[in-house]
């Protein structure tokens, strides 16, 4: 239990971290060490294979992403932050983290104990034959982002 | 096992709301975009503790299988956009988008 709130604490601080860095490339970085971390919970909850497409896939692939995007608009010059959100968001973050700590300490004793229901079997069993339409969709996602990235990298015609 | 999902649902919800806290403040595009990213871990990480409290992982993990290949696909088209617009306002302020000619 404590080290499983020490993950989610790290987590939430990472997070916060990739929010407030002045710096483009650092906030990648905290955005990929909170990744990771949220793998590990993943992990810890008794979902590998939620873990290894976070760990793979999330931390990975999305921070190498950010960070070409980061290296190709780098010319364009710094943007300059109000002075506003430096204040309000940590206040902003620090007061709602205190009331959802308060809240939630309210429930822990109130919330009865949830039915557990039966494992349906393993998870391709679950992935293949229960959420077949979600795949089905999946591919169309995949598709529908592959011919956008095309579509929006493509060269102008002569004419244009 | 009622405890640790509870907490876990108490720090999501701390997520969602530091992303959406990003959302409304900042004005670098790639920092918007972050915010977004933040508030998908909250998202998921709700969905994981919602099939833990029931001692059913399975369909849970199917389903932020699903949603971590979607959030791929939308990181990848929305920083395609984030460098065709910064091509054109040679900025990444989202207030010069409010100035944009035709």
């Amino acid at each position: 239990m404590v080290l499983h709130i020490a993950l989610l604490a790290g987590l939430v601080l990472f997070s916060a971290l990739a929010i407030l860095a002045r710096d483009l490339i650092k906030s990648a970085i905290s955005l990929a060490v909170s990744s990771l971390l949220l793998g590990i919970i993943f992990f810890r909850m008794g979902a590998p294979y939620a873990g290894v497409f976070e760990i793979s896939v999330v931390a990975g692939l999305i921070t190498v992403l950010f960070i070409l995007t980061i290296a190709l608009t780098k010319t364009e010059g710094d943007v300059r932050e109000s002075k506003l959100a430096r204040i309000v968001f940590p206040l902003a973050f620090v007061v709602f983290a205190l009331v959802d700590a308060l809240v939630m300490k309210g429930l822990l004793a109130r919330i009865p104990m949830l039915q557990s229901a039966a494992p349906p079997g393993t998870f391709s069993d679950v992935l293949w034959k229960e959420r077949t339409l979600d795949l089905v969709g999946q591919i169309a996602v995949i598709l529908a982002g592959v011919f956008a990235v095309l579509a929006l990298f493509r060269k102008r015609d002569h004419h244009d | 096992m009622t405890d640790a999902w509870i907490v876990s649902i108490a720090f999501a919800a701390v997520l969602v709301v530091a992303g959406l806290a990003c959302l409304l403040l900042m004005r670098n595009l790639i920092k918007l975009f972050i915010g977004i990213e933040v508030v998908a871990k909250g998202v998921s990480l709700i969905l994981l503790s919602s099939g833990w409290a029931r001692d059913n992982v399975l369909v849970a993990q199917s389903l932020v299988v699903t949603f971590i290949v979607v959030e791929v696909c939308l990181v990848a088209t929305a920083l395609a956009l984030i460098i065709n617009i910064t091509r054109k306002t040679k900025s990444l302020d989202v207030r010069k988008l409010a100035r944009l000619k035709g």
